[in-house]
Order: C-alpha cells, then sequence, then structure tokens
C-alpha cells in the first residue's frame, strides 16, 4: 500500500504520541523519533512503529514522531489512524489488524 | 491547577474576540499580531488560561497564564493548531519565539533553523528543512567561484532591478537572484518570479531562485513579542542575514552581495546598515548601488504602482522592460491592477 497524502494522528499530551506519515523519498520505512524516554524505550517504538506499518502492508514511508511516554497499545492505534488519513481509506477494522485492500 | 474543567473555544478573526485575546496577551508582554487568521483559547469561565494561533504556517502568539503553567496547556495548544494547519493542507510549519523557548518547542517536534542569541529563533517541524531547501538550491546552479548574491522582490520587475542585476552580473561569475515567495505584495509571488525569469534571460550567468521559506521578508516576520519597533526591524535583519550568511551563501559560494540604495525606506535603510555589518563575518562582502532614475526620480517598483493606481498604466512603458509591459497589459493584469486601485495600499 502506498502513502499519497500527509497523515497526522496524535496529540503532544502526556502518554500519547503524535505520528506524522509521509511519503518517503527513499526505500524502507524512515523514522525521525523525539522521545521523552528515547534511552530506555526508544529502540521499542521505533519497533512498534515498523510492525505496525508492515502489517498494514506499508513498505515505504518516512514518519515523524514526537513521544510523551505512550503505551506499545497507543503507539499502534495512532500509527494506524495516521495511515488511514494518509490514505483517506478505513484501514481500522475493529480487532483485525490487516488493513482492508 | 484544575485543567479538566477548562473548555476550548476557537477563532476565526473577528473584532471583539480578538481584543479579549490581545488583552490577556498584552498581560503577557506579548501582542496579538495582525495578520492572525486563526486562535484557539483554553478558557475557565471566561477567563483565558491559555492561548495560541497561526498567519500562514507560521504558529505565532502562544501564551499560558502563570497559574497554569507546567500544565501541559502548551501541548494542547500546539497540538490544537498543528491540527487546523494539516486540515488546511499546510505540513510545513515554521514558529518564531524567544531563544528561551526552544526546548519546549524542541519537545514538540520542532527543529532549530537559525537562533539569533538572546532575540529569536526560528523553528520548524521537519528535522532537515533548510538543509533540503539548500540541496535544490546547490543542484540547480552550480558553485561559483566568485558567486554573488542580489535579494529581490520585484513588485513588479522594473528597469531598475534589471540595471541592478546587470552591474552585478557582469562583474562576478554568477548571479544567484532570490525572489521572495512570501505573498504578501499585490503582485503575487508566482507572477513576481516569472516577470523576473523573463526580464533577466538576456543576461549571461544569472540563475533564478525562489526565495521559498528561508528568506525572511520583514512583512512576514512575526513581531509579537518583542515591543519597540526598531528592535522588531533589527531582529528580522539579524535573522534573515543570519540564515543567509549560515547556511544559502555558503552552500553556493556566495561571497558578495548587491543591494540598490535605498534613500526613502527607513526598514530598509536599517536592513542595509546591517547587513554591512554582519556580512562580513560570513565572508560576504556587500556593494550598495545607486538606483537607476529617470526623469527625475528614481526608476522604481513603487513608482510603477503609483502609476497603475491612478490609471497611467502607458506611462509605466519607460520604467519597465518590454516583458513586464506586457504583463500589464493583459488580462492577467486585471485583478492585480484592481487590487491596488483599490486597497490604496503602497505595498
Amino acid at each position: 500500500m502506498k502513502i499519497k497524502d500527509v497523515g497526522i494522528a496524535g496529540t503532544l499530551e502526556s502518554s500519547d504520541i503524535s505520528i506524522r506519515i509521509e511519503n518517503s523519498e527513499s526505500e524502507g520505512i524512515e523514522i525521525e523519533l523525539k522521545s521523552s524516554v528515547e534511552n530506555q524505550f526508544g529502540n521499542q517504538i521505533r519497533k512498534v512503529i515498523t510492525q505496525t506499518l508492515l502489517d498494514m502492508g506499508v513498505q515505504h514511508a518516512a514518519v515523524h514522531a514526537v513521544d510523551k511516554g505512550a503505551l506499545d497499545c497507543t503507539i499502534r492505534a495512532r500509527v494506524m489512524t495516521a495511515v488511514s488519513r494518509a490514505t483517506k481509506r478505513n484501514c481500522i477494522p475493529w480487532e483485525v489488524d490487516r488493513c482492508a485492500e | 491547577m484544575d485543567t479538566e474543567s477548562l473548555t476550548e473555544e476557537t477563532l476565526l478573526h473577528s473584532g471583539r474576540e480578538s481584543a479579549r485575546v490581545a488583552d490577556f496577551l498584552r498581560s503577557q508582554g506579548l501582542q496579538l499580531d495582525d495578520d492572525v487568521e486563526f486562535t484557539v483559547v483554553l478558557a475557565a469561565q471566561g477567563s483565558i488560561a491559555a492561548t495560541g494561533s497561526f498567519a500562514g504556517r507560521v504558529l505565532k502568539c502562544i501564551a499560558v497564564d502563570p497559574q497554569y503553567l507546567q500544565s501541559g496547556l502548551s501541548a494542547k495548544i500546539v497540538t490544537r493548531l498543528i491540527r487546523e494547519e494539516y486540515i488546511l493542507g499546510r505540513t510545513h510549519l515554521f514558529l518564531f519565539t524567544r531563544p528561551a523557548n526552544v526546548p519546549i518547542f524542541s519537545s514538540f517536534g520542532f527543529y532549530i533553523v537559525h537562533v539569533v542569541p538572546s532575540q529569536v529563533a526560528l523553528m520548524e517541524n521537519v528535522p532537515n528543512g533548510i538543509q533540503r531547501f539548500l540541496r535544490t538550491l546547490s543542484t540547480s546552479a552550480p558553485k561559483g567561484k566568485n558567486a554573488a548574491a542580489i535579494v529581490v522582490n520585484c513588485n513588479p520587475f522594473t528597469l531598475g532591478h534589471k540595471h541592478l542585476i546587470e552591474y552585478a552580473a557582469a562583474r562576478c561569475d554568477m548571479l544567484h537572484l532570490f525572489v521572495v515567495s512570501e505573498d504578501k505584495s499585490s503582485f503575487p509571488a508566482d507572477v513576481r518570479y516569472r516577470l523576473v525569469v523573463e526580464g533577466t534571460k538576456n543576461i549571461a550567468h544569472v540563475h533564478v531562485h525562489k526565495g521559498g521559506d528561508y528568506i525572511i521578508s520583514a512583512a512576514t516576520f512575526p513581531t509579537y513579542f518583542i515591543k519597540e519597533y526598531q528592535e522588531q526591524v533589527e531582529t528580522h535583519a539579524l535573522l534573515d542575514i543570519g540564515i543567509f550568511g549560515t547556511r544559502i551563501a555558503p552552500a553556493l559560494g556566495i561571497v558578495k552581495r548587491y543591494v540598490g540604495e535605498e534613500p526613502f525606506c527607513k526598514v530598509t535603510a536599517t536592513y542595509n546598515r546591517i547587513m554591512q555589518d554582519v556580512l562580513p563575518r560570513y565572508g560576504v562582502d556587500l556593494e550598495v548601488i545607486p538606483r537607476l532614475t529617470s526623469g527625475g526620480g528614481a526608476v522604481s517598483a513603487s513608482r510603477v504602482r503609483a502609476l497603475m493606481r491612478e490609471g497611467k498604466l502607458e506611462q509605466t512603458r519607460e520604467l519597465v522592460p518590454d516583458s513586464t509591459y506586457a504583463f500589464l497589459m493583459s488580462e492577467e493584469a486585471r485583478p492585480v491592477i484592481r487590487r491596488i486601485q483599490e486597497a490604496g495600499q503602497r505595498h
């Protein structure tokens, strides 16, 4: 699935993560992360973002994330919403993790 | 302080409501800029706890009542502003703020473009915005050994501009013209750019670039956090010249900048004086060129606009090149002429 527009989701408030996703100029998934807990959880956050995107069938994207201490479930939810908005499709069939093609 | 009970209001500007916001900002030592398009307010029983606004792609006038500091209100405000900008399709956003506020905006995902210590910081919401801009500049024109630059608005392009450009082009191996991209002039930015390209196409080794987001005209520079007018003018100049000197000039190997003499406009004169002081520190020389005159006056864009305002288009013939005159006489120019006549504006 290709990202065409820019999609955003989330807020800058404590325990949330703000995600912006857009088309990438290069191959693969690039993540620019700002996190208040970079040292402890930076890798984990990047892993969750990447995995969520791959699960949705997104292989190439540029992601800008500002994390304020979000849990994995929050990160997944925000990523899925941002992708829905970037592709203008409902990519969140509840309880199912696969994006409708 | 309890933030759960705060109500959010958004305003598209109307006199009375913005007066309330302006009063609050004033109590925080700030002002409400005139060009603000959208404002969000968090209030408790009608009294403002926090506010933030934007004009175009610039976030500004963000303030939190001291009682509510450390309650995450600025995060709420900035989130709301960003969301509204995205709804409008604007995703590359900027803000100008006091350098002391850099850490907080940094935590919101903004990155420094340039800082003038103790005075102003320009930030953007992408990590490599200015780097990408510099890359486009240097790929569109190779680095010169003896490159020069002129920054122009050209509202519209006149023989006065042409004179300055020919003078500079004859004295360097590559002349970079930057046309200010802001749409705050009567001639739209794309038309101004086009007329510069057409008017200079026969001049050797001239490259015309769109100024983009990193050449900041005085018109767009937010002044809401600076009280004194003179300080506003100087701070803008230091920021803009700082970006030019530390980023743009090195990317293109520019060692000289040319500017037309400015006898009337005090703001431009201040800007030129600061360039004179500051540019040499970045290895760039400044040369001020006397203006082209005709019929006892300087050939300037403001003179052309004055004639347009008076409906005396044919008299612009001697002030502009054929390409600009052809535009002025065309259908496409009608809305511009009308706008100048109706607004009675100097710019």
